[in-house]
């Protein structure tokens, strides 16, 4: 190309650059959602938690008073009722029905939660199962014949009055298109365990607020109650064309893809916030629905087990007792923020910087802050810390299949010796809570205190006696017999040539944990394992590796000796069916060590189809005394969940709450500004 | 030329085949699969755990698979990712790229401009306290541990001085409301940078031209007042105050980039100028009486280039491909924090996207510094 060429060139380059530099574009991406409305609860939807009366247990609050010397709320925040939530990942979709689907990440669950009423839901603090869009308790379930086949049905009332932010009463049908559509369409990923195919046949109206639910089979808790009963509900004026035009997309994988890859826009809300704006890898936003139908309304828990609301022009209500006597939590169900705005962070490091320079009010974690945040956080001025109890368990697990594993005595033997409370106390200088009991104590109304907690308060040189004697009595015998000191302090002689019932003797065998990367609790645990069950001759050699190697020998595979890892639980404990029942046992299943209990699986058939509360808790307790005996997990412990929040700028009417603030997605609905 | 041309691209063509595979089997290796995330879920019947794998195209045998994506990838189509599903991979890249783009682009040139002024300088005076003092520095910060120095750098001007932003691209209460993405607005900003060296370059170009009747003390104010355009336009085009919040939160990871990397220039720089001031045309340039700034600029550092050229080509190249830690650190959602998401995640749709973006591009950067030697060098023949 000659000069002029050249430079002919390089003139339009600057034209046509210059041009598109000045036009303004609007962007598809970017979702307003405009118009205002109303709704439900500000509780997370549908995430499995708890149930009647469990007890949040908060253990700590400290508040680091003196004058904020690091200021800095930024541009506007101060005059504008902003909550500010700091998030570690990104959102994956705005799409609700994505997000209980293939899209359940718990960072999709923060910010798209509470924007779908639900028929029931749990109270705060205790969680009491309480009408949340129904006016009352559904009527109990009956068996019905309709057209030669039979069904089990129950009848729900909903609240008359309550709106969609686009003007429309949310109704019965709503309910109806909502769990029709996740049936018929058969969805995946965690649909169906809100509306497992295997019980609900579907649903009818009877009028706008009635509705009219059938079951192929009869629904225990676990499926009605405490299942399908949570469903977010859609809107069935915005949602119906969508689902009408996926539906003509091939086979039913290309229609759930259709239905997933919808990007909402304008979609309604029946919650307390309408999803604004989400700029991807920023942030997302959510701004007050000015028309929320539950806004104002009055909750009073009293320590007599009262529950009551009130909502102005709308519904009272009230259950397990009379209100009355001493009040144990009050209040009323906001927003007070214009806004909420959770930016993402890309590390948690960010994020604590952030929260410390006042950049971000609160940060959600589901697993709360690292003991290194804490002490970054502690002292810091205008931040409050707490410490809550959660709901879960680290565990070690047996493989029944091998020996000496399916030896009841060998397993309480090894639970004898894992001395929990000097691990937690004195090594991990009392960051963890040692447990003993697949329902933690915390879940008050679960948890059978009855229960032998094999080990508790031993000494070092009880510990050994008792589990020397345990695997005698078995009929174990060693070459080398373990001996303690007489102070008890240390092994004098290590138990060598340790030989199982049948004369053989004791293989190697192998425990498998999270690296000290992963979880260094864990692996810590592993240790200390190895080491105790070494001196009394047991051959145990911990191996410290990925998460994914854990659970592809375990589950896929089924290729291993013992296993620690850890389970969150739900409030209520139909878990134990799942994780113990013989009947998932197999590859993939959630029993891989094979625990096999006749007796153990007729009491999870129970609970699977008990529709009475106290029953159910009676079989909870029997289940519970099974795995405290025949110990398929020696259960270790817990973490407490650690948060900090910007005191000094915004307050929630109560921070005792089982799970943390995390649990109720850091309360968009009911903070306040001082 | 057009023969060895020719043999490049069926070697690139080979080692992308070879890159894809191993890129494949790599993650494949991997204990579990993306699916695991909801395997583990006991609420979920056993016949949904194989619906979900299926739905995902994780219930074939690998080499199945293996075979499925190859196919795909050679039609152009790198299917959905996992993590974003039903999202598109190259959606989800397409996202990205401008992101790592402004920032790293802007990181190299700093990084470069610092480096090759500090290269020639400390080259033309050794022996002296600055050459000491730029070379020790500048390998000091050449070797820090990248996540600490970003972080140390976080603590010291964002939080404690509070100059700049801790992390992220964009203050979500500026952005509130904005009816644009951000995306719109880092594209408007490539091209307003892509203009502003096309103007610069076209000045250059009527200098040489019209050398003898453009005295080149026209160009600076000429080249300024391009950049006055550019900026003006930015003003009046109602999202000027969204850009400037962006280059707000660029400063400080841009500034950590820049003293990272700017030794690795100034080194290189320094030892090709200290080969070309042995040569002769140097010393002939001294010895006719030129000025010591002109022997060096036009004679010794011109001539010295060749390498830096290439190692710009290059780090330009492999700017598209970001960098895991920095975008971790600064909360700069680009290419590197994406890849490392996908791997952490099993998504291998993704992953395989991203690594054959970069494969391809890396091949295509080794194409084009063979090529440019020509130019640069007219010396250099291919046979």
């Amino acid at each position: 190309m000659r000069p002029n060429g050249w430079l002919a060139f390089f003139g339009l380059m600057l034209a046509l650059s210059l041009l598109l530099g000045c036009t303004r574009e609007v962007v598809k991406e970017v979702i307003v959602t405009p118009v205002p409305g109303p709704t439900a609860t500000s509780q997370p939807e549908a995430t499995a938690v708890p149930v009647e009366t469990s007890a949040a247990t908060s253990e700590s609050e400290t508040e680091n008073e003196g004058p904020a010397t690091t200021a800095a709320v930024s541009s506007g925040s101060e005059t504008e009722k902003v909550y500010r939530i700091g998030i570690a990942e990104d959102l994956t979709t705005t799409n609700h029905w994505a997000y209980l689907g293939p899209d359940g990440t718990v960072w999709n669950g923060y910010v798209l939660g509470g924007s779908k009423p639900a028929l029931y839901g749990y109270s705060a603090q205790r969680y009491d199962w309480v009408p949340s869009l129904a006016a009352d308790f559904p009527e109990p379930l009956k068996e019905v014949m309709v057209d030669g086949e039979p069904f089990w049905t129950t009848e729900v009332e909903l609240i008359e009055g309550v709106k969609w932010s686009d003007g429309n009463d949310v109704t019965a049908a709503d309910f109806a298109f909502t769990a029709n559509t996740a049936a018929e369409m058969q969805l995946t990923g965690n649909w169906p365990s809100i509306v497992d195919p295997e019980y609900f046949d579907h649903a009818e109206t009877d009028g706008p607020n009635r509705l009219k639910i059938f079951f192929k089979q009869k629904p225990g808790l676990a499926r009605w109650q405490f299942g399908l009963a949570f469903m977010p509900i859609f809107s069935r004026a915005y949602w119906e064309p969508v689902v009408v035009e996926a539906r003509q997309a091939g086979d039913a994988t290309e229609q759930q893809k259709a239905l997933y890859s919808h990007i909402p826009e304008g979609e309604p809300s029946a919650g307390g916030f309408i999803f604004g704006q989400w700029e991807r890898g920023a942030f997302a936003g959510k701004d007050r629905n000015p028309d929320y139908s539950f806004s104002g309304t009055e909750v009073a828990l009293y320590a007599n087990g009262a529950y009551s609301t009130s909502t102005a022009g709308l519904n009272e209500f009230t259950a397990y007792g009379e209100p009355g006597g001493e009040t144990v939590l009050e209040y009323v169900e906001g927003p007070y923020s214009e806004s909420t705005i959770y930016s993402i962070y890309g590390s948690q490091d960010a994020a604590v910087l952030a929260l410390k320079k006042g950049d971000i009010d609160f940060m959600l974690n589901p697993l709360g802050l690292s003991k290194g945040f804490q002490e970054q956080l502690q002292g810091e001025a205008g931040l409050t810390t707490l410490e809550n109890s959660s709901n879960g368990v680290r565990y070690l697990g047996f493989n029944f299949r091998k020996e000496p594993m399916n030896n009841r005595a060998f397993r309480q033997a090894v639970a004898t010796l894992i001395d929990k409370e000097f691990l937690v106390d004195t090594v991990l200088q009392g960051v963890a809570i040692p447990i003993y009991t697949m329902v933690p104590e915390g879940n008050g109304a679960w948890y059978n205190p009855g229960v032998p907690l094999i080990g508790k308060g031993l000494t070092r040189q009880e510990r050994i006696g008792r589990a020397v004697e345990l695997l005698k009595e078995a009929g174990f015998t060693w070459e080398t017999e373990p001996r303690v000191s007489e102070d008890g302090n240390f092994v004098e002689q290590q138990g060598e040539g340790l030989k199982m019932p049948n004369g053989e003797p004791v293989p190697a065998m192998e425990v498998l944990a999270p690296s000290p990367g992963y979880d260094p609790l864990r692996s810590t645990f592993a240790i200390w394992i190895e080491r105790w069950l070494g001196e009394v001759g047991i051959p145990l050699r911990a191996n410290l590796t990925g998460f994914n190697v854990i659970v592809d020998k375990v589950f896929n595979q089924q290729d291993f000796d013992m296993w620690i890892l850890g389970w969150g639980l739900s409030a209520f404990p139909d878990y134990l069916e799942a994780f113990f029942h013989s009947r998932h046992s197999g590859l993939e299943g959630h029993n891989p060590g094979g625990y096999n209990n006749p007796e153990f699986d007729r009491l999870a058939d129970e609970l699977l189809a008990e529709t009475d509360l106290e029953s159910a808790r009676q079989q909870v307790f029997e289940m519970q005394a099974f795995l405290a005996e025949d110990l398929p997990y020696v259960v270790l412990f817990d973490t407490p969940i650690v948060e900090t929040y910007r005191s000094e700028r915004i307050e929630f009417p109560y921070t005792e709450t089982w799970g943390g603030l995390q649990s109720a997605a850091g309360m968009p609905g009911l903070v306040n500004f001082k | 030329m057009t023969s060895y041309l020719v043999r490049r691209i069926g070697q690139m063509g080979l080692t992308l085949f070879l890159i894809i595979t191993l890129t494949f089997f790599l993650v494949e290796a991997q204990p579990g699969d993306y699916a695991s995330f909801y395997v583990l879920n006991p609420d979920l019947p056993p016949e949904v755990k194989d619906e979900i794998r299926a739905a995902f195209g994780l219930d074939k045998p690998v080499w199945q698979q293996y075979l499925i994506h190859l196919k795909n990838t050679f039609t152009g189509n790198f299917g959905v990712s996992f993590g974003n599903f039903p999202r598109p991979v190259m959606d989800v890249l397409a996202e990205r790229v401008p992101r790592t783009l402004v920032l790293f682009l802007t990181a190299t040139a700093a990084s470069f401009y610092i480096g090759f002024f500090l290269g020639k300088a400390i080259a033309w005076r050794r022996g002296g306290l600055f050459e000491y003092a730029a070379t020790i520095s500048g390998a000091t910060l050449f070797t820090a541990f990248t996540p600490a120095f970003g972080l140390m750098m976080i603590w010291v001007f964002a939080f404690k001085l509070g100059w700049f932003p801790v992390g992220k691209f964009l203050d979500p209460l500026v952005w509130r409301g904005a009816d644009v993405s951000a995306n719109y607005v880092f594209g408007n900003m490539l091209l307003s940078a892509a203009a502003f060296i096309f103007f610069a370059l076209f000045v250059m170009l009527l200098l040489k031209k019209f050398g003898r009747r453009m005295p080149s003390a026209v160009a600076v104010p000429v080249i300024l007042g391009g950049a006055a355009v550019i900026l003006l336009a930015w003003t009046f085009s109602g999202i000027g105050g969204l850009a400037l919040d962006i280059v707000k939160h660029m400063v400080l990871p841009v500034v950590t980039l820049t003293l990272i990397s700017f030794a690795g220039t100034m080194l290189l720089t320094r030892n090709s100028m200290l080969e070309t001031i042995r040569e002769d045309y140097v010393m002939a340039a001294r010895a006719k009486g030129l000025p010591d700034r002109q022997v060096r600029d036009r004679h010794a550092a011109r001539n010295a280039m060749l390498p830096v050229v290439t190692s710009l080509v290059y780090s330009l190249i492999f700017a598209i491909d970001g960098s895991v830690i920095i975008e971790s650190v600064f909360s700069w959602p680009g290419t590197g924090l994406t890849l490392l998401q996908a791997v952490r995640s099993e998504d291998l749709p993704l992953v395989m996207g991203a690594m054959l973006f970069i494969g391809v591009l890396s091949l295509l950067a080794h194409v084009m510094v063979d090529v440019l030697y020509v130019f640069l060098d007219p010396r250099i023949r291919y046979q």
